[in-house]
């Protein structure tokens, strides 16, 4: 008996001090961490995916917050560079003590964030990077949104393969040297193969280029007619642009990022509708319900700068919340990644198909919609909901 | 007081310094360095690990920029390549750490001959372009070379142990940055001593004159490339096993530009000007947060909306303001404190 109550009482002590040695959990509040790209070229983005938290957070709390709690969200900006991301996040683990990583940057941030996430075993929702290389192989503690881009240009091609495909068609596709553009590449590759339709032209560039006249030329001397363009803001434009110039009559299927307002006005004058595939909504009455809401919750500065980079972390912390919400009083990481891991249909209001993480890479949103680009007014309309590919 | 500067002996004007004082002063700062894991938090030790990882690169850049005059925009592509060899040989081919720092330095320096055989012919911004041009190429390799380099995907780098100790954080990290940084430093003041520290000064300051006094460019040019790009090579190795992860996006030009205003801002030519610039640039932003979250409320919406803005151009700020009122870097600041001090009360 002397025993049982002791290793009892052991049990309740360690039980305890589980609990109590999670940081970033207080009575009152936790806090969530958010590394991203508040200053430089590409600091509107992070601006927008930081602006998702908040607002995720700020309806959260209005609604009485996680069984009392509110959460407190601590933002640090690594400038789109991976050092930084790893200084940031050793700062918020370090020095602010969170309790959870909702907002990322780029995939090679959240990479060189990856020893520490695992290390200290930190719920993280990676919600920007939806890279293979995040979930394979898969961490316990790192939670996946967002569809791959391989997927996103195979669905916009096939639309544009089943429903708009001019006579002749002569694909092509130019993309980054990098991860991501290795990922383009094999969307395209998976739909050439499929549709057996010509391959034309295959064209690799530089990040940051952004004069592509000579590549857009081998792309017209190629006969291209349907183009997969991985160029992302400024470069996707220059290349529609370049397209314009030499009179092509193409088909654009384009990388989500082209959906944002921003991209749209800069690459809008070229006169392309070009289609856009992504894992969030672009227009509808989702996101119409949610600048509704996020009205009393943003400036209209701030308001101004929400874009699908926004309901990519409101819907990474949305699900984040509603693992620490199931865990109950006694909050710990360990019981949050358990619940994180059990999510399945988590609805998230038609801003992106329902989260589920409950599959062996802890991937969900991996359901693609079709959007289409009206370049006379700059709005998206809905060419295909959210499907698998 | 000191009343000057007469030196007796040839080993009084060769040594580092003829002053017990200087001595004692570095001891104490030593010591203080040695203790530092003890006093601070796990986030100030990963500040100094980068402190002392951009001090070594600072002054291995030091030494071709500040002391030979060879302006070079290539460092991020020798942090690259000393970064890569680590990390590749320790998760790859398993090897020790050992095995792996040095061998980044020996790749830096074998790769700097080829970038250095150019700088026979070139000076000033061609070299800096050429240089510029070498960061591409390495960049372009690494991508291509994916069955050697992981191509974009990049290497996690895992299994750096030291003497059965894990050498990827902590102080067991910070002290391998320490030893390497004292080392550096060290190397390269005694270096500048030397018939080659001399040879690059001359070339610096007048290739023609040096060449008609017998000195060979080919070979100290070559030398200054060489001996550089290995100390950078390292700083690019410690870098992987700070951040355990290196992909071709860690290496960004911006790295460059920001080793060059570390030497400028710190004083070119200086070894101690480059460590000054390299501690200055690491805890800028940090004193810089430090400061505005002081003096602005950081509940307040100036400070939500706009902290990073106002951090960015602080840092610039900063940066003009000094190079403006203070030329010649923070080693100036550092001789005029010196001079006033050694000359008390008669200074002027």
């Amino acid at each position: 008996m002397k025993i049982a109550t002791s290793v009892l009482a052991a049990a309740l002590l360690s039980a305890t001090a589980a609990w109590a040695g999670d940081p970033g959990v207080s009575d009152t509040e936790i806090k969530i961490g958010d590394v991203n790209i508040m200053t430089g070229p590409a600091a509107f983005v992070g601006r927008g995916v930081s602006l998702g938290s908040k607002i995720a957070a700020a309806e959260i709390n209005a609604a009485g917050g996680i069984n009392g709690r509110k959460i407190k969200i601590l933002t640090e900006d690594d400038g789109y560079i991976p050092s930084r991301s790893f200084q940031a996040l050793t700062k918020l683990l370090d020095e602010d003590g969170i309790f959870a990583l909702n907002g990322t940057s780029g995939t090679a941030n959240v990479l060189a964030m990856m020893p520490l996430i695992t290390e200290n075993n930190l719920p993280t929702v990676v919600t920007t990077a939806p890279s293979a290389l995040i979930y394979k192989p898969v961490r316990p503690s790192v939670f996946t949104f967002g569809a791959s881009y391989s997927d996103a240009f195979y669905a916009q091609l096939k639309y544009i393969h089943d429903h708009s495909e001019p006579n002749n068609p002569v694909y092509g596709v130019i993309r980054q040297d990098d991860d991501f553009g290795q990922e383009v590449e094999a969307g395209y590759e998976r739909a050439v193969k499929e549709f057996g339709v010509k391959d034309g032209i295959r064209l690799r560039f530089k990040k940051g280029t952004s004069n592509f006249a000579a590549e857009m030329a081998q792309m017209k001397q190629a006969g291209v007619n349907v183009l997969a363009n991985g160029g992302i803001f400024a470069g996707a434009a220059n290349i529609l642009s370049e397209a314009r110039k030499l009179d092509m009559n193409l088909q654009s299927a384009d990388v989500w990022s082209e959906g944002i307002p921003a991209s749209a006005k800069l690459a809008a004058p070229a006169g392309y509708d070009y289609t856009v595939g992504d894992y969030v909504a672009l227009s509808g009455p989702a996101v119409e319900k949610f600048l509704a809401m996020a009205k009393a919750f943003t400036t209209a500065d701030e308001l101004a700068g929400v874009s699908r980079y926004t309901f990519v972390t409101y819907v990474g912390l949305k699900s984040l919340a509603h693992a620490m919400r199931e865990c109950g009083k006694e909050l710990t990481r360990a019981c949050t990644i358990e619940k994180l891991r059990q999510t399945k249909n988590l609805d998230t209001g038609g801003l992106s198909a329902p989260v589920s993480y409950d599959n062996p890479q802890q991937l969900a949103g991996t359901e693609v919609a079709v959007y289409q680009l009206h370049a006379k007014d700059v709005t998206f309309h809905e060419l295909v909901g959210f499907k698998k590919y | 007081m000191r009343t000057g500067h007469y030196k007796e002996s040839v080993g009084g004007l060769i040594a580092l310094s003829d002053s017990k004082a200087v001595w004692a002063w570095t001891v104490v700062l030593l010591a203080a360095l040695v203790a530092a894991p003890f006093l601070v938090g796990a986030y100030s030790l990963t500040l100094m690990v980068s402190a002392l990882i951009a001090v070594i690169g600072a002054v291995g850049l030091n030494l071709l920029t500040g002391t030979t005059g060879l302006i070079s925009l290539g460092q991020a592509g020798f942090l690259a390549v000393g970064a890569y060899t680590n990390a590749i040989l320790l998760t790859d081919y398993h090897m020790p750490v050992w095995v792996g720092l040095p061998a980044a330095g020996i790749a830096g320096a074998l790769v700097s001959i080829v970038v250095g055989i150019p700088s026979l012919r070139l000076k000033g911004l061609y070299l800096a372009i050429t240089t510029l041009a070498f960061a591409f190429i390495i960049n372009h390799i690494i991508l291509y070379a994916e069955h050697v380099t992981h191509g974009p995907n990049g290497v996690f780098v895992t299994g750096a142990k030291l003497f059965g100790f894990g050498l990827q954080r902590g102080p067991a990290l910070y002290y391998l940055a320490l030893t390497l940084a004292v080392a550096t430093i060290f190397a390269a003041l005694n270096l500048l001593r030397t018939r080659v520290g001399r040879a690059w000064i001359a070339i610096r300051d007048h290739d023609i004159a040096a060449r008609v006094m017998g000195i060979d460019l080919v070979r100290y040019k070559l030398l200054a490339f060489v001996v550089s790009s290995f100390i950078v090579a390292v700083a690019g190795a410690l870098l992987s096993l700070q951040i355990r992860f290196v992909n071709i996006d860690v290496f960004a030009l911006i790295l460059s530009i920001e080793a060059l205003a570390i030497i400028i801002l710190g004083g070119l030519g200086s070894v101690a000007g480059a460590v000054l610039g390299a501690v200055f640039l690491s805890y800028l932003p940090e004193a810089i947060r430090l400061v505005l979250s002081a003096v602005i409320d950081p509940a307040s919406p100036l400070y939500a909306n706009y902290v990073y803005e106002i951090r960015g151009i602080a840092n610039g700020l900063v940066i003009v303001l000094f190079l403006r009122f203070k030329p010649d870097g923070l080693i100036g600041f550092w001789r005029d404190a010196r001079k006033y001090w050694s000359n008390w009360p008669l200074a002027y």
